[in-house]
């Protein structure tokens, strides 16, 4: 019999190749952070907000610096304007005190019923002045105006009505009542003084887009009577007291973005400390601080911020941005503190912790250095998520009336100003709340993009 | 399937409720103007808050007490000052002497006597009644030291001579006493009515009585409220209407125009005017609107009191000299129809021969930056302060009156480097606030209460408790004693035209507008009347056409 060893041969003794090289890493190692971005960037819902977050500080912060226009200066011939890029206007002379014309009036003939004047257009027709001149009626005590921005279809569709003359030999009217450069049709009837005409004439008038000379030399435009100017763009529009959207969306965004981050960066603070503490030493002292922390939830915050207002003797017309502020970091800060405890709860008995602790570790070095750094994910998504909430407070506050004071702007308070020109005029209303809308997505996307980023269990599921 | 839904209890249910649908639907669903009923329907923004003609004070409430009840005087359809129960009248100096009809009745078939006025005055005047109008009865002799409490009621200066003849005596002569006479306060109540009624007189329709066009047959607290042709009227044959009835009472503007869309209603809204929302509504609907003066003029008033930089009239002028009202009035507020202000005194009142504003016109002040500047600066030398401290402006939360505050600030910042605050308060609080004169400006207005310029001329003269400014003047002091010491028409109006002159030229204040009511009507309804004192709108002599 034979035995059938294996064939060995020199080789196969020599000692195996290193195999370290094997074993490297070939991707490079990744820190905490650099994984959390690089999950992050995959998220292309999160990254979108990051952009528009950036955006939004960067109109903010340099908006202003680019967009010259005076969020104050109130343009009264372009109230309530929509979005323009800029229009041309002539000069024209001031309206001054326009004598108009009078005429002696006549008596009713025998029999005779009231007929209806002829009417014309004194000069050119401007967005500034409309100048009327008719004919006397015999008869007539006053003459009544309308004025309609669709032709009169019978009697009773005349439009707006103007004005009445005061004394029967006033035959003529200046209107100018927010002209607009679009066609309009004027309506003048006679009276006596109770009834009116059964006739009366109208005509249609397109009135040019104007400024008055001083106007014109107010804005250090060319002021010579019968030039042509370029006014300035309004890309968003105008308000209802003519100034510029965009200007104040910037200027609004100041006030709406700085609670919206510093008043979360406070009592995300707090909490964290407060929670901290409260985690790490357990027993009574958390049981005592957490009923402090459901005590402060249970207070109402709206009453706060009013009995703050008062008591900081902040008068009315004076803006009410710091008790705010102060309302929002003393009464929001428990929800953090809540969540931080929890955590650091769970922390303190992961073995590195007790270890630490056997080391003579003391607490304020193992909070700060071991436990809250762990429990940095969950205040960071607090804290993307706070903002949102923040930014709508002041929102609500300001748009209730409890926030910025006239001429300051904020978004809350310029939605608030848009909802009664809504059905006019909607851009107003749009876009300051398009604005907090889309900070409002933006940020609470951001922040589920980073929960995600941060949560290295998650890792485990990918 | 429950069989107790099919329970011959509750289809009894079912079916009364079905008819009483079927009885309340007619009610309801009336249409605004009926020719054949001569009925209108209209709605109104509440129910009137007290009916009693003695301490009435709202609007609504005027209203309807100038619809079933009369005075002395009243005003016909052309506005114009009649008799009402009065037939004839004699005035002289502080005497006055009343002859009334003797088919004026209340609606139980009573004669209106002349104790029933000697009753209501003394009424009114009574401080334990404490009626808020009652300053409108002091021109009668003794009537204000009888309110302060410092005499009897019986010393009040109005006697019954017989049933049918009244005496008035007045305190100095007062020249638009007969326009007074037609207001609420001045209607007869009589007494023994008034007494049955424990304190509930005029609170429900079982607890009135009525000697006026119409009475009201139907009160439904917060709801509705209908008022019927009165058939024992003395002038019963100039009223055409049979019914005016309010179906609708809600605050909603929107849901009141929604419904006279609808044609539920005859005139909308009458007593107040259509808001800017409705307006541009009535415009795309084509409908046809009316304008009339509803008599309020609206300014700022300065604080004058001591301790004020709004005291100093070189500050004031200074803004005085770059506010134009027109500009306020076209392009800011933008409601058809609004006068820009010139004067405290409006446009319609009348002085002696023509329209007060037309004899006697308003010096109009000179828009001049450059000026307005030199008045600062000399203001600041005055005041010692080399810069103008903060001022507030009060205001009401009222849209319009925000936008105005808003204007103001922009404007004085811009031409005067003046800081404003935007102090805006409920209307309640605003009234607090101005009458312990806390604030620097404010914005408001003021009512005829009477037809005569007076009503707006002694705003300001330093005792006037509505002179919330407590602008202080002797000069402008004496020119309201003159005008108030005579019944001579053209000595009258010629110290109120210096006192419309002194106003502008010392800058006490700066008018912004006289307000107008835009409203909109039935074609079918005509002679509504609008007017400035009293109810802004009667339908008394209003007919419907086919």
């Amino acid at each position: 019999m034979s035995l059938n060893t294996p064939e060995f041969s020199a080789s196969d003794f020599a000692p195996a190749p290193n195999l370290v090289a094997a074993e490297r890493i070939v991707r490079p190692s990744l820190s905490y952070w650099q994984d959390a971005w690089l999950r992050l960037k995959k998220n292309r819902r999160a990254l979108c907000s990051l952009y528009i977050v950036i955006a939004l500080l960067l109109f903010t912060l340099l908006g202003p610096v680019i967009w010259r226009q005076d969020p104050a200066l109130q343009d009264l011939d372009a109230i309530s304007q929509g979005p323009t890029l800029g229009t041309r206007a002539i000069v024209v002379e001031d309206p001054g005190n326009w004598e108009g014309v009078r005429g002696e009036p006549a008596p009713l003939p025998p029999g005779g019923t009231l007929g209806a004047p002829t009417l014309r257009v004194e000069g050119i027709a401007t967005t500034q002045y409309v100048r009327l001149v008719w004919s006397m009626v015999p008869g007539a005590q006053q003459y009544l105006i309308y004025r309609n921005d669709h032709a009169p279809e019978s009697d009773q569709d005349l439009g707006l009505p103007l004005g009445t003359t005061l004394s029967p030999d006033e035959l003529s009217f200046e209107d100018r009542l927010q002209l607009r450069p679009q066609r309009y049709w004027y309506t003048v009837i006679a009276s006596d003084g109770v009834e009116e005409a059964a006739e009366h004439t109208t005509i249609e008038v397109s009135p040019q887009r104007a400024i008055t000379v001083s106007q014109a030399r107010e804005r250090e435009l060319d002021d010579t009577v019968g030039a042509t100017v370029d006014l300035p763009a309004h890309p968003f529009g105008t308000d209802y007291l003519g100034r510029d959207l965009l200007a104040r969306l910037m200027e609004g965004a100041r006030v709406s973005l700085f609670i919206g981050i510093v008043a979360p960066l406070l009592f995300v603070l707090v909490g964290v400390i407060y929670g901290g503490i409260s985690g790490y030493f357990g027993g009574n002292v958390d049981i005592v601080m957490m009923r402090v922390a459901d005590f402060v939830i249970a207070l109402p915050f709206l009453l706060f911020m009013i009995l703050f207002r008062i008591s900081f003797g902040i008068g009315p017309g004076e803006s009410g941005i710091f008790p705010m502020l102060l309302a929002l970091v003393l009464l929001r800060w428990p929800d953090t503190a809540r969540l931080v405890r929890g955590q650091v709860l769970q922390l303190r008995g992961e073995a590195y912790v007790q270890a630490a602790r056997v080391l003579g570790a003391q607490p304020g070095y193992l909070i700060f250095r071991h436990l809250l750094p762990n429990t940095m994910g969950p205040i960071l998504v607090t804290l993307t998520f706070a903002i949102p909430m923040a930014i709508f407070t002041e929102a609500f506050l300001s748009f209730i009336g409890m926030g910025v004071s006239p001429p300051t702007p904020s978004w809350g308070s310029m939605s608030n100003e848009g909802i009664r020109t809504m059905l006019s005029s909607p851009h107003e209303l749009l876009f300051p709340s398009i604005f907090i809308s889309v900070t409002v997505l933006a940020f609470n996307m951001l922040g589920d993009g980073l929960r995600d980023a941060l949560d290295s269990r998650m890792r485990s599921r990918e | 399937m429950n069989s107790d839904n099919f329970s011959p209890h509750r289809c009894l249910r079912v079916f009364a409720l079905l008819l009483c649908a079927l009885f309340a639907w007619p009610a309801v669903a009336q249409n605004g103007v009926d020719f054949a009923r001569q009925a209108v329907q209209i709605a109104m923004t509440g129910e009137p808050r007290n009916l009693n003609s003695i301490r009435a004070t709202d609007q609504l409430s005027i209203f309807y007490l100038e619809h079933v009840k009369e005075g002395l005087l009243r005003k016909n359809a052309r506005n114009e000052l009649v008799g009402g129960v009065a037939e004839r009248w004699e005035m002289e100096g502080t005497h006055a002497k009343f002859w009334l009809r003797r088919n004026a009745m209340w609606s139980d078939g009573k004669p209106v006597t002349a104790h029933d006025f000697v009753f209501a005055w003394r009424q009114v005047v009574n401080p334990e009644v404490a009626a808020e109008y009652a300053s409108i009865m002091y021109p009668v002799k003794n009537a204000e030291a009888i309110n302060a409490g410092k005499m009897p009621l019986e010393a009040l200066g109005v006697r019954a001579i017989d049933d049918y003849t009244l005496e008035v005596e007045l305190e100095a002569p007062t020249g638009y006493f007969l326009a007074l006479t037609s207001f609420m306060i001045y209607y007869p109540v009589r007494e023994d009515f008034y007494k049955a009624q424990n304190g509930r007189y005029f609170a429900d329709v079982e607890n009135m009585i009525f000697n006026g066009p119409f009475k009201i047959t139907r009160w439904v607290h917060g709801a509705s409220l209908r008022m019927e042709k009165n058939p024992t009227y003395w002038d019963a044959d100039s009223v055409t209407l049979n019914v005016i009835d309010t179906p609708y009472m809600t605050p909603d503007s929107k849901a009141r125009f929604n419904l006279f869309k609808d044609g539920k209603l005859a005139v909308e809204n009458g007593l107040q005017g259509l808001e800017a929302e409705e307006l541009r509504d009535a415009l795309a609907n084509r409908m046809r609107i009316h304008s009339h003066s509803d008599g309020t003029v609206f300014y700022v008033e300065f604080n004058h009191r001591p301790g004020r930089v709004t005291g100093n009239t070189n500050l004031r002028k200074a803004m005085q000299a770059v506010f134009d009202s027109q500009e306020l009035v076209y392009k800011v507020i933008g409601i058809a129809g609004y006068i820009p202000g010139r004067s405290l005194f409006p446009v319609y009142m009348n002085g002696v021969n023509d329209k007060f504003r037309i004899e006697y016109p308003v010096p109009q002040p000179e828009l001049n930056l450059e000026k307005a500047r030199q008045h600062l600066e000399l203001a600041k030398q005055e005041l010692g302060v080399d810069e103008i401290p903060p001022l507030a402006i009060l205001c009401d939360d009222r849209e319009i009156a925000i936008l105005q505050a808003q204007y103001f600030q922009a404007l004085f910042k811009r031409t005067l480097g003046l800081d404003i605050k935007v102090d805006s308060q409920t209307f309640k609080q605003r009234l607090d606030k101005s009458q312990n004169g806390n604030f620097d400006l404010i914005l408001t207005g003021w009512g005829p209460d009477y037809e005569d310029p007076m009503t707006f001329g002694d705003l300001f003269a330093s005792w006037n408790v509505n002179n919330k400014g407590r602008y202080s003047s002797p000069v402008y002091d004496s020119f309201v004693r003159t005008a108030q010491g005579t019944s001579d028409q053209q000595i009258r109006m010629d110290a109120m035209g210096r006192m419309q002159t002194h106003l502008i030229e010392e800058a006490v204040i700066l008018p912004s507008y006289e307000r107008v009511a835009n409203v909109v009507q039935d074609p079918r309804l005509v002679g509504v009347m609008f007017k400035q004192t009293g109810a802004s709108m009667v339908l008394t002599y209003a007919r419907v056409v086919e």
